[in-house]
């Protein structure tokens, strides 16, 4: 057949497919795997996660409804006498200190001399007895009921699975102690009356011992004290709120849907496995994985983009040739080795540094707890550098050589060139590079989990500055600490997951507009 | 900046000297940055090495590259002062019973080797590497060498690239909860593999890409005019060419892969196993058990027992092993880059 190619060739066909049909398909997959994989995070995390907020309602429920919540009132109201004690202590201390330093008594003398002053202390933090005695009964009151209920959810739960196992008649046998919250709160509410007359009495009393303060040697002593018993008297001022807000507390009141949304995103205490209630708010973690990357980033980003100005701008080319290497090697330190290196060398040597008494100026100095968010934050540095080296070192080569060469030609000097015309034109690539320094900094795990000290506790900004020598927990510290630990399914184990679905989409938001400021503030070179 | 007196010059004011402070800032924040990697490597060297080293031969701890973790045993007995090992310690008191019950102070991980965390820690990277150097290329091939332009693509790279920038603890959760517990592989090398070849998809995609991208046109036009299908313009005119800097550009993943310890946390590593890996029941036992890996042991070693001179050497020890092996692989990759990057020139 003349008409026919002499190389034809019939390919074999399977499912309407050539074998490069099926061959392209195939790489096809795997191209797909990316998306999937991302789809797959998404879709785990939400699975794990979801369940947190219905659990968390639950327990916010079952918080008002046994009572827990009417008691918190009494017991914050003690909570807050305890601070005025303490920093009455925190004055004591002072005062120790001003008699042993300035009036160079020995500590015995010192301590014989505040003898006054600790019996106006004692008598102080003593008002509060009564008080306390009512709060600690009323606890077991409302412990005793939650716990109750526990065990009838328990019993719920096993006669459930009895039934979807088919054995009915055991399910029957299974008691159910139906819990009335109404009759079971009768005797807690009922013990407002006797409340009115403990807080009456207690603020008589308290206002009595706070008025009679012993005499104080300085002004600034004087001054603490004057302002210590303004608080007292606020404190004192504030019992008949109190006493409103128990006399109009209502267990039946609905928990919301939303309001476990909200107690997650705006909660601001993350306590778990408390004999009291759990809380799950994200607010302390999210504030310690801020604070830890804002120092990171105050640190990484002059010295990554200086180096990437210098290496890109200024250095020579041999100089070039063991810089960019140099810096990509610390690109490769596994961060739980910073880690152990914060803890076992770096720690030491800030608090040394801070205990220097030439440096007791700067704010926070001298600390005395060695992990906090301040050595996490100088090695997250270290790790943020090499990704914003890099990238902005990219971005200052991609500036065209002409714009360089106009600058000179005008006359401009090397600085000037570089700050009115480089640095500018490449500035999105570098914001974008110390953007997705902060992704790096703010998804990392060891190091903060070892070195940022692990307290979950909102930090306490009301010291300027000096809030980075503190202690904190973050995000990813959390999950890597927790997960470990907790049951399978429990409101914790969802809650964990959550965190890791807000560092997901933080990590998304951050790349995203990494993103768009590279596409949107591109200087068109033409 | 010339030498000498030029008529143009103008006379050194105050500008010129704010100038030259701000470029010697500049070279300040370098070596700066510099000099902290110098300090921490040089830090954990030197104090590593007087673990992994001796002064007399063979001049390596051959011990502690080779036993198993165990518990330290710090007592002074009869006017002597011991430090023992779980095993020796126990000979010991057999051989001396009145030592049963002098006070002793005993250290858990601090004596012994970190055999079984190496043995871990290779497996993992030989696994999750295979894994994603196969899913990696092979998506590579398809964006370079089949995709047209267009959302699909659009879409796949977008992924690519959120991908690598989740945190890797986040990695760890989604491994758990895939390969852990919906699998139901519980902590397991399986689990552990996959978790970390999903986290370097990205730094290995993006690297065959570029290996594919050097490979001039030509090659494959050459190839295609011979009549040959796509797949075997691939095959035989692409890949060869590409695989050497596919495998070193990769090296760097390793790198990251052997580096990371979050994900693992929770999906492929123990705090403690007395059995190497390969001591198991069936084959098939060897995918789902859980392996000592060191990353894990540092930042167990560092956390979970107290700082002092005992715990210090396998401490420093541990991170020296394990800094030096990072650093060998990503040494080899820079340096093998740069070769390649000046050998394939067409």
């Amino acid at each position: 057949m003349p008409s026919d190619f002499a190389v034809a060739k019939r390919r074999l066909r399977l499912l309407g497919l050539t074998g490069d049909d099926a061959i392209k398909a195939f790489f096809g997959g795997n191209a797909l795997v990316s998306v999937v994989v991302l789809l797959l995070i998404t879709i785990f995390l939400f699975r794990e996660g979801v369940g947190f907020f219905g659990q968390n309602r639950q327990n916010l429920a079952i918080y008002r409804q046994a009572g827990l919540e009417y008691v918190e009132f009494i017991r914050a109201q003690q909570a807050d006498h305890i601070a005025l004690t303490r920093s009455l202590a925190d004055l004591r201390l002072r005062y120790l200190t001003c008699l042993t330093e300035e009036r160079q008594m020995t500590l015995a003398a010192a301590n014989e001399a505040l003898a006054g002053f600790d019996d106006y202390a004692g008598k102080f933090s003593d008002t509060v007895e009564p008080l306390r005695g009512l709060a600690t009964e009323l606890t077991e009151m409302a412990t005793a009921i939650k716990t109750k209920f526990l065990v009838t959810q328990d019993q719920k739960e096993a006669r459930r699975q009895l039934l979807a196992e088919g054995k009915s008649a055991e399910a029957a046998k299974v008691k159910i102690d139906e819990v009335d919250f109404a009759t079971e709160l009768k005797p807690l509410v009922g013990t407002l009356p006797v409340y009115r007359d403990l807080n009456r009495e207690f603020a008589r009393r308290l206002v009595e011992v706070a008025a009679a303060a012993p005499a104080l040697p300085t002004a600034d002593l004087r001054d603490r004290m004057t302002r210590l018993q303004q608080h007292v008297r606020d404190y004192v001022a504030g019992f008949p709120a109190i006493e409103t807000r128990l006399a109009k507390w209502d267990h039946r009141r609905p928990v919301p849907w939303w309001e476990s949304f909200t107690a997650f995103v705006f909660g601001r205490a993350w306590l778990t496995a408390s004999f009291w209630q759990d809380w799950y708010g994200i607010l302390p973690l999210l504030a310690g994985s801020v604070l830890v990357s804002m120092v990171a980033l105050m640190i990484a980003v002059p010295l990554g983009v200086g180096a990437a100005v210098y290496v890109n701008q200024i250095a020579g080319v041999r100089e070039q040739k063991f810089i960019k290497p140099g810096i990509e090697f610390i690109a490769a330190f596994p961060s739980v080795v910073l880690g152990f290196f914060g803890i076992a060398v770096l720690g030491q040597i800030l608090r040394a540094v801070s205990q220097l008494p030439g440096l007791s100026w700067v704010p926070g100095f001298p600390y005395s707890e060695r992990l906090n968010v301040l050595t996490a934050g100088c090695l997250l540095a270290l790790i943020a550098v090499p990704t914003i080296f890099t990238l902005a070192e990219d971005a200052l080569n991609n500036v065209p050589r002409a714009f360089k060469e106009a600058s000179f030609a005008l006359g401009a000097s090397r600085l000037q060139t570089i700050t009115r015309i480089v640095v500018p034109a490449s500035l999105s690539g570098i914001v974008s590079a110390v953007l997705l320094g902060l992704g790096r900094v703010i998804g990392e795990t060891m190091v903060v989990l070892l070195c940022a000290g692990n307290r979950i506790a909102i930090p306490d900004f009301s010291s300027g500055l000096g809030v980075v020598t503190q202690p904190v927990h973050t995000m990813t510290g959390i999950i890597a600490q927790e997960m470990g630990e907790v049951v399978r399914g429990s409101i914790h184990y969802r809650a964990l997951f959550v965190v890791g679905l807000v560092l997901f989409l933080l990590s998304l938001a951050i790349n995203y507009a990494a993103q768009t400021i590279v596409r949107r503030y591109r200087i068109s070179i033409g | 900046m010339s030498a000498g007196k030029h008529i143009f010059q103008s006379p050194a004011s105050g500008f010129r000297r704010a100038e030259r402070a701000w470029l010697w800032a500049f070279r300040l924040a370098t070596y700066l940055v510099l000099a902290c990697g110098l300090g921490v490597f040089a830090t954990i060297v030197v104090k590593g090495s007087r673990t992994v080293f001796q002064t007399e031969a063979p001049f390596l701890n051959v011990r502690f590259l080779t036993q198993a973790p165990e518990s330290l045993y710090v007592f002074d007995f009869e006017g002597r002062h011991y430090e023992q090992g779980d095993r020796e310690h126990r000979a010991f008191v057999a051989a001396h019973p009145a030592a049963e019950n002098v006070k002793k102070e005993s250290l858990v991980y601090s004596a012994g080797g970190i055999f079984p965390c190496i043995v871990g820690t290779l497996l993992l990277v030989v696994g999750s590497m295979s894994i994603a150097l196969f899913l990696g290329v092979a998506a590579a091939i398809y964006l370079n060498e089949y995709a047209r332009d267009g959302w699909f693509i659009r879409f796949v790279r977008l992924a690519i690239l959120n991908l690598a920038g989740v945190p890797s603890i986040v990695f760890g959760l989604f491994g758990f909860g895939l390969f852990v517990i919906f699998f139901g592989w519980n902590v397991s090398l399986l689990a552990g593999w996959f978790t970390l070849a999903f986290m370097v998809l990205p730094v290995v995609i993006t690297a065959s890409e570029e290996s594919l991208k050097a490979v001039p046109k030509g090659f494959r036009e050459g190839s295609l005019a011979l009549g040959a299908t796509k797949w075997q313009a691939i095959s035989t005119n692409v890949l060869p060419y590409a695989l050497p800097g596919i495998l070193t550009s990769s090296i760097l993943g390793v790198a990251r892969v052997a580096g990371e310890t979050a994900p693992i946390m929770f999906t492929a590593a123990y705090v403690v196993r007395d059995k190497l890996p390969w001591e198991v029941a069936r084959a098939g036992d060897f995918f789902f058990q859980g392996v000592m890996a060191l990353p894990y042991h540092i930042y167990v070693v560092s956390s979970k027992i107290p700082q002092n001179d005992y715990t210090e050497r396998v401490q420093y020890g541990s991170a020296f092993v394990f800094l030096l092996l990072v650093a060998l692989i990503a040494t080899t990759s820079i340096l093998l880059r740069n070769h390649l990057r000046n050998r394939y020139k067409w």
